[in-house]
């Protein structure tokens, strides 16, 4: 795909555009009674990696089609490439799209969907052919040219796709669900593809997935949204470390949340007092009484528990998953709800399944949760 | 419960019902009116001599060769009409309705004349048509004209008009069926890649309906070519084509005439659908999804 990054780069010079390639301000979409969007703002720096997240029927679709141009937006303003483009059509727009379901046009050969975007811009004859036969052997798929798309495996139409909507060198990829529809074992060796395509040309991609490793393994910006709200964006690491919301850690895999009512604060810490039992978390000084959450990740969480582990539990171990690297076991909180505990390395089992254990972990291990869906 | 594989023989037994009436009610009077066709001499019968005199003196009628000539004009000019008219009805119901009762209130609205037979559609026509009728009133209404205009009924225009109302319908049908199958993702597809609606269209949403459009103009095609009673109920005595003149031949007890008419109806209506094949391979229908 080497010369397709190399072209790109030719094309549009870094230092002429502007710093953002996409802006979102507070945009808002409403089906009659249903709100999908509901107040999104967004920054995306030029040639950044963005991830949307979030479970089906969160707004992350709708806010990728509000930029595509294929909503529009009830208010707010899209801003792209710093150019306000909110009541914008798509073919007017800096933009490409790639579809989950890929959307190749099933009358048109490989090398005429890949053609597509050329046309329309109305190149002459000759520079468009070369070109394509150029990208389609970047992407690996000149010997599918003269093939229609109804020929094709699945991971030679995501490829097709992706040539489709890079040829025109939008300033915006728009992904929705692009690895959605492979077959697993492909879905890894895709997305290295696609990072690296997207690191060597330099286009913002923005990605929505419902699938966290994806978004993590991915996302420069990892942008986690739930019921028509974003619940946090940040680095990869920083929602996984330091999740916002009760919701956030949640759908995060490998937290434990707890939620519960502050008893008092003292040193920098706050009793938390919850179903199942009282803790130290790490916080500001609120008040007494107020209602909070918090969560632990499964890997912070030890059963040989020391002096430091000031935040203990007792529980009945319910199930052990062996993952090779780790080994994650469930456990029943008193509260009743999951804990999860994993334990790194190839040690063997020390807990069985039906044991009781004393777990414990440090409080500096505990993250509140500050932030407000908006 | 055992299930039935193809080409197994009960497969082949299933057909057999729907095989013996299509030989009996089809294939056998085709071969038979072809045989009658080429019978020779006077009589009556069927140790007549097979010649093909009777097609020669077809061909050498001059008011016939026009006659076929006007059917072929005139059919050509209803597909070209209820074509684009069907289309567009096909569009708008499926695209621009997007309520679903309406959308089947439409629908219900445009097939119900469709539950009378074609006869009884063609003869409503009439006082429609007529000198007095709906149209010249209306058009005297408003003040578009000062005397009724009489080319209306008994004209070739009447008939086309008729008949456009008759299959505009059948023009339109595989079309719906078309967009419909159409995904939308395919025209936003397009969108993105900097398509304007219009080139969207062109582009991505008539070629995937054209299968659509030539199954509806080769039923438009065959009912045309075939549809005696509308040109002779909105026609009166001035106007015919080749299949008034099947019925025309028979009333005059000109058997083998007829059955030279009607075969050479069928061979022009078999060209057609050949090249509607050859436009578009509609036994492939829906596989390139």
């Amino acid at each position: 795909m080497d010369t397709l990054a190399h072209s790109v780069t030719a094309a549009g010079p870094a230092a002429a555009r502007p710093q953002l390639d996409l802006e979102l301000r507070d945009i808002r979409k409403r089906y009659g009674d249903f709100t999908a969007v509901d107040g999104i703002s967004l920054k995306v720096q030029k040639g950044q990696f963005v991830c949307l997240l979030g479970p089906s029927g969160c707004g992350k679709t709708t806010t990728l089609r509000c930029v595509a141009g294929l909503e529009e937006p009830d208010a707010g303003d899209i801003l792209i490439g710093g150019k306000e483009a909110t009541r914008d059509p798509p073919w007017e727009r800096d933009i490409a799209m790639m579809f989950q379901d890929f959307a190749l046009f099933p009358h048109m050969t490989v090398a005429k969907n890949v053609a597509f975007g050329l046309e329309m811009l109305k190149k002459p004859k000759a520079a468009i052919a070369e070109r394509v036969q150029q990208v389609l052997k970047s992407f690996e798929i000149a010997s599918l040219a003269d093939r229609k798309p109804g020929s094709l495996s699945g991971g030679q139409r995501q490829r097709v796709a992706l040539a489709r909507a890079m040829i025109t060198e939008p300033r915006i990829l728009l992904l929705d669900e692009p690895i959605g529809a492979l077959d697993y074992s492909l879905r890894e060796t895709v997305m290295l593809e696609l990072k690296l395509l997207q690191q060597r040309t330099g286009i913002s991609f923005i990605w929505v997935t419902h699938d966290q490793n994806e978004a993590f393994s991915l996302g420069d910006l990892v942008v986690v949204m739930n019921h028509a709200k974003i619940e946090q964006q940040g680095a990869p690491e920083e929602i996984l470390q330091r999740p916002a919301t009760a919701f956030v850690a949640s759908f995060v895999q490998g937290n434990n949340v707890f939620r519960g009512r502050i008893v008092q604060a003292a040193d920098g810490l706050l009793e938390i007092e919850t179903p199942a039992g009282t803790f130290l978390v790490p916080g500001a000084a609120w008040a007494a009484g107020r209602t909070v959450s918090f969560s632990v990740r499964a890997e912070n969480i030890t059963d040989v528990v020391g002096d430091h582990h000031l935040n203990r539990l007792t529980a009945r171990c319910t199930a052990v998953e062996y993952f090779g690297a780790v080994r994650r076991h469930i456990f029943e909180r008193p509260d009743g709800e999951v804990l999860k505990y994993d334990q790194f390395g190839a040690h063997a089992a020390r807990i069985a399944v039906g044991q009781m254990a004393v777990l414990g972990w440090r409080p500096e291990d505990t993250v509140l949760h500050t932030g407000v869906p908006g | 419960m055992s299930t039935i594989r193809v080409r197994s023989a009960a497969s082949y037994w299933l057909a057999v019902p729907a095989a013996a009436w299509m030989l009996g009610v089809v294939v056998v009077p085709i071969v038979l009116l072809a045989w009658v066709s080429l019978w020779g001499g006077r009589a009556f019968s069927t140790a007549s001599p097979l010649t093909f005199d009777n097609y020669a003196k077809f061909f050498a009628n001059q008011t016939y060769l026009k006659l076929a000539l006007t059917t072929v004009g005139h059919t050509a000019t209803l597909m070209a009409v209820t074509g684009v008219l069907g289309y567009c009805v096909a569009y708008f119901l499926t695209m621009k309705v997007r309520s679903p009762f309406w959308r089947l209130a439409l629908f219900l609205a445009f097939i119900i004349p469709f539950w009378t037979s074609t006869l009884i559609r063609a003869i409503a026509w009439v006082p429609f048509l007529g000198v007095n009728g709906v149209i010249n009133q209306t058009l005297m209404f408003v003040g578009a004209t000062q005397s009724p205009i009489e080319a209306f009924l008994y004209s070739r225009t009447g008939i086309t008009m008729a008949q456009v109302s008759l299959y505009t319908m059948m023009a339109a049908g595989p079309v719906v069926y078309m967009l419909n199958s159409i995904a939308p993702q395919l025209r936003e597809a397009a969108m993105t890649l900097k398509a304007t609606p219009l080139v969207v269209f062109w582009r991505i949403v008539f070629p995937l309906t054209l299968p659509g459009v030539v199954i509806g103009q080769v039923l438009v095609f065959l009912n045309v070519m075939s549809d005696f009673a509308t040109v002779a109920t909105i026609g009166g005595n001035k106007h015919a084509l080749l299949s008034n003149l099947v019925l025309l031949f028979y009333e005059g007890s000109q058997i083998r005439a007829a059955s030279v008419v009607a075969v050479l109806l069928m061979i022009c209506m078999l060209i057609g659908v050949v090249i509607a094949l050859r436009v578009v391979d509609i036994r492939r229908l829906g596989a390139e999804r």
